[in-house]
Order: C-alpha cells, then sequence, then structure tokens
C-alpha cells in the first residue's frame, strides 16, 4: 500500500475522532443526546473514513498503473460503487437501526472539513505548499 | 382525500430524492479526469510521484464531497420529509 495512503487515511481518522467527539458534546448540551445518537456517530464515522480509505487506495492504484485512460475509467465507476454503498449503508442504519438520522449523516462530511484545516495546519509548521515548486521544471 | 394527497407528496419526495442523486454523477466523472492528468503528470516527472498522489487523493475527496451533499439530501427526504409533510397535511385538512 501506498505510504501517502496510510497517512492521508490516518490524518482524517484522527479529525474524524475529534470532530465526532464535538458533535456528541453539541448533542449533550441541547439536550438531544441517547444511545440512537452515539450510534449514528459511530456509523457514520466508519462510514466517512471507510469511504476515504477506498478513495485513496483507488486513486493510488490507479496512478501506479500509468495509463490514463484506464485509470480514469477505474476511478469513475468506484466512484459511483462507493456512493451507491455509502447511500445503502447510511439508509441501512437509519431504516433498520433507527440510529440518529443527523448524528449518521454529518460525520459523512467531516473529512471535508478535515481538509479545509490543512493549508492552515501546514502554514503553522511551515511545510505550506506554494503551488509553485518544480515550476520551472516546466520552463 | 389525505391519502390521496399523502400519495402524491410520497411519490414528489421519491422524484426529488432521486433528482438529488444526480449530484452523484459528476464528481466520478471528475475524479476520472483528474486522475487521468495525474498519471500523464507523473509520467512526465516520476520523482513527483508522492506529493501528486497526496494532493490527488485530497482533491478526489473534496470533489467526492459533492456527490455526498445530494446524498445527504436524497436520504433526508427520504427519511425526514415524509414526517414533517404528513404532519403539515393532516394539520391543513384538520
Amino acid at each position: 500500500m501506498d505510504p501517502a495512503v496510510k497517512k492521508e487515511t490516518g490524518y482524517i481518522t484522527v479529525w474524524v475522532l475529534l470532530l465526532s467527539l464535538l458533535m456528541e458534546a453539541v448533542f449533550l448540551i441541547i439536550r438531544q443526546w441517547d444511545l440512537s445518537v452515539l450510534f449514528g456517530n459511530l456509523g457514520g464515522a466508519v462510514l466517512a473514513v471507510l469511504n476515504f480509505f477506498l478513495l485513496a487506495f483507488t486513486v493510488s492504484r490507479a496512478v501506479d498503473k500509468g495509463k490514463p485512460e484506464e485509470a480514469a475509467q477505474r476511478v469513475k465507476a468506484t466512484a459511483t460503487l462507493r456512493l451507491i454503498g455509502v447511500g445503502a449503508l447510511s439508509a441501512l442504519f437509519i431504516g433498520a437501526f433507527k440510529t440518529n438520522v443527523l448524528a449518521t449523516l454529518i460525520p459523512l462530511l467531516f473529512p471535508r472539513v478535515a481538509i479545509a484545516f490543512r493549508p492552515i495546519l501546514d502554514r503553522k509548521r511551515g511545510t505550506g505548499n506554494t503551488g509553485t515548486e518544480g515550476s520551472d521544471l516546466i520552463d | 382525500m389525505l391519502e390521496l394527497a399523502m400519495g402524491i407528496m410520497l411519490g414528489l419526495l421519491g422524484l426529488g430524492a432521486g433528482c438529488a442523486m444526480i449530484a452523484g454523477i459528476g464528481p466520478g466523472i471528475g475524479e476520472g479526469n483528474a486522475v487521468a492528468k495525474a498519471c500523464e503528470a507523473i509520467g512526465r516527472q516520476p520523482e513527483c510521484k508522492s506529493d501528486v498522489t497526496s494532493t490527488m487523493i485530497m482533491g478526489c475527496a473534496i470533489a467526492e464531497t459533492t456527490g455526498l451533499y445530494g446524498l445527504i439530501v436524497a436520504i433526508l427526504l427520504i427519511f425526514v420529509a415524509p414526517g414533517i409533510f404528513t404532519g403539515i397535511l393532516k394539520d391543513a385538512i384538520k
């Protein structure tokens, strides 16, 4: 497995855990917390991390192949399959296990929040990508 | 009358959920094109592979979120909206 996949999945997992704790705290504060919120949060968080891992794994495998057309086809097909899988499992959690709808769906968006914070953290660490590296190679 | 109204409402909610899922088509196409370009870039500069892969994964995750928005709207329309609209309909008929 590509080290980038492990690194990025680890980063997303930490953020999903932190944001899940924050969401549980918000549910506690507004006095809406019950076990359905906890199980919904667990299910949604696992789905979010699993979806990201599968995305990262597919992208790294497709890039390793080195054939652009084949890589594009592979990623297009798996994107649809992943979306259907996430939808079906979310519906299963909500419909069959009666988990809280919001607590199940909100964690699916946590990876997006984690990625939004990435440039800020990189800038603080001094490892920010200015987007100009390697531009001399183009000329 | 109430049954007919509820039937129409549930049908329209299902239709709305289906329309929301159209948003799931775009990210797949976009991700595919981006990965194809990344392959070409790595072919030109193999030493940049780890940087390109890392950026690619994050970019694809952002694109994926667009489809997830549609999915979330569809699930809310299927599981939450019927309860709300049924209450509104019953109040209106009373």
